[in-house]
């Protein structure tokens, strides 16, 4: 029979409720002390009642939805775990002392594994995990030394050491101490509880109480025990369950990687032996035979919680090993991000590795955040400000005297350089925040990335106040000679200053405007006869960030003119510096014309399609198309510059009421054409050019499925231009359009109309 | 869920505003329509907190030749002032149609009438989430004017992420926050 140990102190640590490891005592009020006195009310409550009829509501004015969520109906089975079963009923459900087949140890093993694995989804230890008996077992109560971390406690025999019981219990600890170290680092970063993952242990540790070293003990012993087994055991089982065991070896090495963060080669070394095993893992998996009945809900009733007995998760082993395999590869892929070049193939990298798809999972995700903000330092090693301060060199500051060190060392107030340090320090402070926070949020989930960059759009915009304000001080201390332009179309010159912040500032806010509007298709929040405005907008946007590069380009082309005019000045920094802002002009422009030209091609391509009644406006008989437009634009109406357009420019924009069909497949041809061609040049790009040194070939091979969307861009518009040749009769076109989803587009934000003939 | 606008609704459909004196006749039924979409069942609770308190924002489609319950939907309408200024924000809980009265517009009917019984009573938004697999109720809230406004991550139990609908009824004002100050004081 199995003793699980039950004794009255245990009953009381499982009964508190909470996350923290240590029980909670909350005493009972005393209500025989001499202040008190108890008066009973039963009669009084009767017949208080009694005035209600059944089913009336009575709740305070905070009783809010959420609290009538989380109640409770007593004596329901499918809510109240109580009341169908006993604790000692659930105990004699499973004898986790029972001899196991080596077949049977390796059918938990992989059961457990995709428990660990629906864990990492997001499904709560109560569904997965903790339905095991013989995690149950091990972990209450906590055991204090690995000697008491047994399935049976103060038992006379030990079952324990039944060789195969040995290795089933190697493997749940350090499965389970694995899974502490998980728990703890998505703790300790930015994350959404419930959405991307559930961290409640309900008041388990995790084994948090055992050393590492002593579980590694352990594991070894128990492959010592199983390769002893060799003869009784047939090989293939015995090789099947050391690679079980060496994998979670690897995995306790793998979650302790952050400590090895000055030494990127180290910390991939587990990653990269996991993935080594994992093949062989999967293929022994049909040696395996599962125990369903070494899992219950009903250990349920046994956790410190609120919420209602739930089903066990299932998933399938397949599943759950391609998130295995995902969870090693991304973890060896993103050590790539300690070797850090410069701010923008960082920030490439980053946002190139969360647009994988599928994303990569929320541990590998919170890891990345560690490596990049773990002690107020940069990947392990750098202060924000030389962060910050080579993201102004590289976009607008090249080789800049507001970036000189020097300056930190003027003392005299009168010297413009003593209000440089002190003007830059000041925006640095400002800057920090809202660029740190670039950096978070892309490492979130998908959703949350474009509901955060709406928020933090907000912050850019103050940010952008404070920097026009330096701006224009420094330009003042230092008596900046402006650049005169003369447009064509005036009569007179007009002065034009560099204003190095505010066109920092002002780059990040447009690229952060086009994000939400392009995950808005990734996501999609738009509905088809929506596309043509959407593209619109998305199109203005771009416009606005090309012109705006052009600008910074100016200035940045003045500067090397400068340079080269100061015959003394040879230094070959100030020169690379200077060189690695020219490309990067050149990578920016080239970025924003291919979104500006492809949005437009789409937005006219969309505009013939909604005009040739090829997709459809839904009737909506409620609302109106203007309150719609509210909604949609929410998100940018607290930015100023650009002014949001207003809804009749945007209807004006979407339906181009004056332009003809044939001029509006003409404008789109031009446009993808153009779109192609820089698509085209971008792809020929090296790594340093493209600034995805660490990531080139995740940023090339999106940057050819941008070329890919040209290509069907331009099928599309052939095709419609064709059916419109063959029936002059425009209703009747024999064709359908085909919105395909973002998943099966060439690219997630790029979503180009399939035009298929009718059947 | 039913969706099609072009089908015929039946005409003998009778539709009635929910009341609390309904309770024992009609609370089994509706929870037990409602439940059989969900993987988990709402507790009495759930369904108390709307029906009592938004009793005129539910109502019913029955069968008239028994009266049986055949589609419900049940709303709120209250102040919400986490977004500045603060709206009144009707916010649709839940909808269910029997599997057999689907696509014949039954559901159309239910979410009109409590569009409409929100209207009057001065609603400036309508809000709701739905399940990102379920194409039938997004087209069928997308028909009448709501467009999506966000996506949810993993909202729901089963894993699956919904959309957030919304319809605006009335354009913002941001200098009208004393009104709803107003109110709240009432």
């Amino acid at each position: 029979m199995a003793d699980f140990g039950v004794g009255v102190p245990d009953e009381i640590a499982r009964l508190s409720l909470g996350q923290g490891s240590a029980p909670q005592d909350t005493l009972p009020p005393n209500i025989r002390s001499e202040g008190v006195v108890a008066v009973d009310i039963t009669a009084k409550f009767s017949d208080a009642v009694k005035t209600l009829e059944p089913g009336a509501i009575v709740k305070d004015g905070f009783f809010t939805l959420f609290d009538s969520v989380s109640a409770l109906e007593i004596m329901d089975p499918k809510m109240d775990s109580g009341c169908s079963t006993t604790d000692a009923e659930v105990e004699h459900l499973y004898d986790v002392s029972r001899p196991l087949l080596p077949e049977e140890v390796l059918g938990i093993i992989d059961q457990l594994l995709c428990h660990e694995m629906s864990w990492h989804l997001g499904y709560p230890l109560s569904q997965t995990l903790f339905t095991s008996f013989y995690i149950e077992a091990l972990s209450m109560p906590d055991p204090r030394s690995i000697q008491e971390a047994t399935f049976i406690r103060n038992g006379g025999h030990d079952p324990d050491e039944q060789p195969m019981l040995q290795v089933l219990r190697a493997y749940c600890l350090s499965m389970l101490k694995s899974c502490g170290y998980v728990n703890e680092r998505i703790k300790s970063e930015h994350y959404y509880e419930e959405e991307d993952f559930v961290t409640n242990t309900y008041n388990r540790t995790l084994m948090a109480n055992l050393p590492t070293s002593a579980i590694r003990d352990v594991l070894i012993e128990a492959m010592a025990a199983l390769k002893s087994q060799r003869g009784s055991v047939p090989d293939n089982l015995v090789d099947a369950l050391v690679l079980r065991l060496e994998l979670r070896h690897i995995f306790l090495d793998a979650v302790e990687c952050p400590k090895h963060m000055k030494e990127p080669d180290l910390a991939k070394k587990p990653w990269r032996e996991g993935l080594a095993i994992l093949p062989a893992l999967n293929k022994s998996h049909s040696l395996a035979s599962p125990v369903d009945e070494a899992f219950s809900a009903k250990l349920q009733r046994k956790l410190a919680s609120t919420m209602p007995p739930r089903p066990i998760v299932q998933l399938e082993f397949d599943v759950a090993f391609g998130h295995l395999k995902g969870l090693f590869e991304d973890g060896l892929e993103l050590i790539d991000v300690l070797h850090y070049r410069d701010s923008q193939c960082l920030l490439t990298f980053v946002s190139t590795f969360q647009a994988k798809k599928p994303q990569p999972i929320v541990y590998v995700r919170t890891l990345l955040q560690t490596f990049l903000f773990d002690a107020m330092e940069v990947l392990g090693s750098m202060s924000i400000r030389q962060l910050l301060d080579d993201d102004f060199a590289i976009l607008t500051m090249p080789a800049h005297q507001y970036l000189d060190r020097l300056n930190d060392e003027v003392e005299a107030v009168q010297d413009p350089r003593y209000a440089m340090a002190q003007q830059m320090e000041l925006f640095r402070t400002r800057a920090a925040q809202p660029f740190l926070d670039i950096l978070r949020t892309t490492c979130q989930n998908r959703c949350r990335v474009r509901r955060t960059l709406c928020h933090l759009l907000r912050d850019w915009e103050s940010l952008q106040v404070d920097a026009e304000e330096i701006d224009q001080i420094l330009q003042v201390k230092v008596k900046e000679q402006p650049t005169m332009h003369w447009p064509s179309m005036s009569s007179g010159g007009v002065e034009s200053y560099s204003l190095p912040l505010s066109s920092w500032t002002y780059l990040y806010k447009l690229r952060q405007m086009e994000q939400i509007i392009q995950l808005g298709f990734e996501l999609e929040v738009y509905q088809s006869d929506e596309l043509a405005g959407m593209y619109w907008y998305l199109n203005y946007i771009s416009k606005s960030r090309l012109h705006h590069t052009e600008r910074i380009k100016s200035f940045v082309i003045k500067r090397v003119e400068e340079t080269h005019g100061q015959p003394g000045n040879s230094d070959p920094t100030i020169a690379a510096q200077l060189q690695r802002s020219l490309m990067y002009t050149r990578l920016s422009l080239l970025d924003a014309a291919v979104t500006w030209e492809l949005s437009d091609s789409l937005s006219c391509l969309y505009t013939v399609l909604n005009r040739l009644k090829l997709i459809k406006a839904p009737p909506r008989p409620y609302g109106t198309d203007e309150l719609r437009y509210e909604i949609r634009m929410r998100p940018f109406a607290p930015v100023g510059l650009p002014v949001l357009p207003t809804f009749e420019e945007f209807t004006a924009g979407t339906l181009q009421p004056d332009t003809g069909i044939d001029e509006l497949f003409e404008y789109a041809e031009r446009a993808v054409e153009g779109a192609k061609r820089g698509f085209e040049a971008l792809s020929k790009m090296t790594a340093e050019e493209s600034f995805s040194v660490g990531s080139h070939q995740r940023w090339a091979s999106a940057t050819k499925n941008g070329l890919k969307s040209c290509i069907a861009t331009k099928i599309a518009i052939s095709a419609v231009q064709k059916a419109m040749e063959k029936s002059k009769d425009l209703d009747n076109l024999k064709i359908k359009v085909e919105i395909p989803t973002p998943q099966k587009a060439y690219h997630e934000s790029w979503i180009v109309p399939k035009i298929l003939p009718l059947a | 869920m039913a969706v099609s606008s072009n089908k015929q609704l039946p005409a003998n459909l009778e539709y009635i505003q929910y009341e609390h004196r309904l309770e024992a006749q009609y609370l089994p039924a509706i929870r037990a329509l409602i439940s059989k979409d969900l993987s988990e069942p709402y507790s009495i609770y759930v369904y108390r907190y709307f029906l009592c308190q938004w009793s005129h924002l539910c109502f019913m489609a029955l069968d008239p030749k028994d009266s049986s319950l055949i589609g419900v939907i049940v709303c709120k309408l209250e102040v919400h002032s986490s977004h500045s200024p603060p709206t009144r924000r009707g916010y649709i809980a839940m909808l269910a149609v029997a599997s057999h009265f689907r696509g014949r517009g039954v559901a159309t009917a239910l979410v009109k009438k409590a569009i409409d019984a929100m209207a009057n009573r001065n609603a400036d938004e309508i809000v709701l989430e739905t399940e990102e697999t379920n194409t039938a109720a997004m087209k069928l809230y997308e028909g009448l004017g709501f467009i999506r406004s966000k996506k949810l991550h993993r909202y729901y139990l089963n894993g699956n992420s919904a959309y957030r609908l919304i319809l605006l009824l009335k354009a913002v004002d941001p200098d009208q926050t004393s009104l709803y100050d107003e109110h709240q004081v009432t």
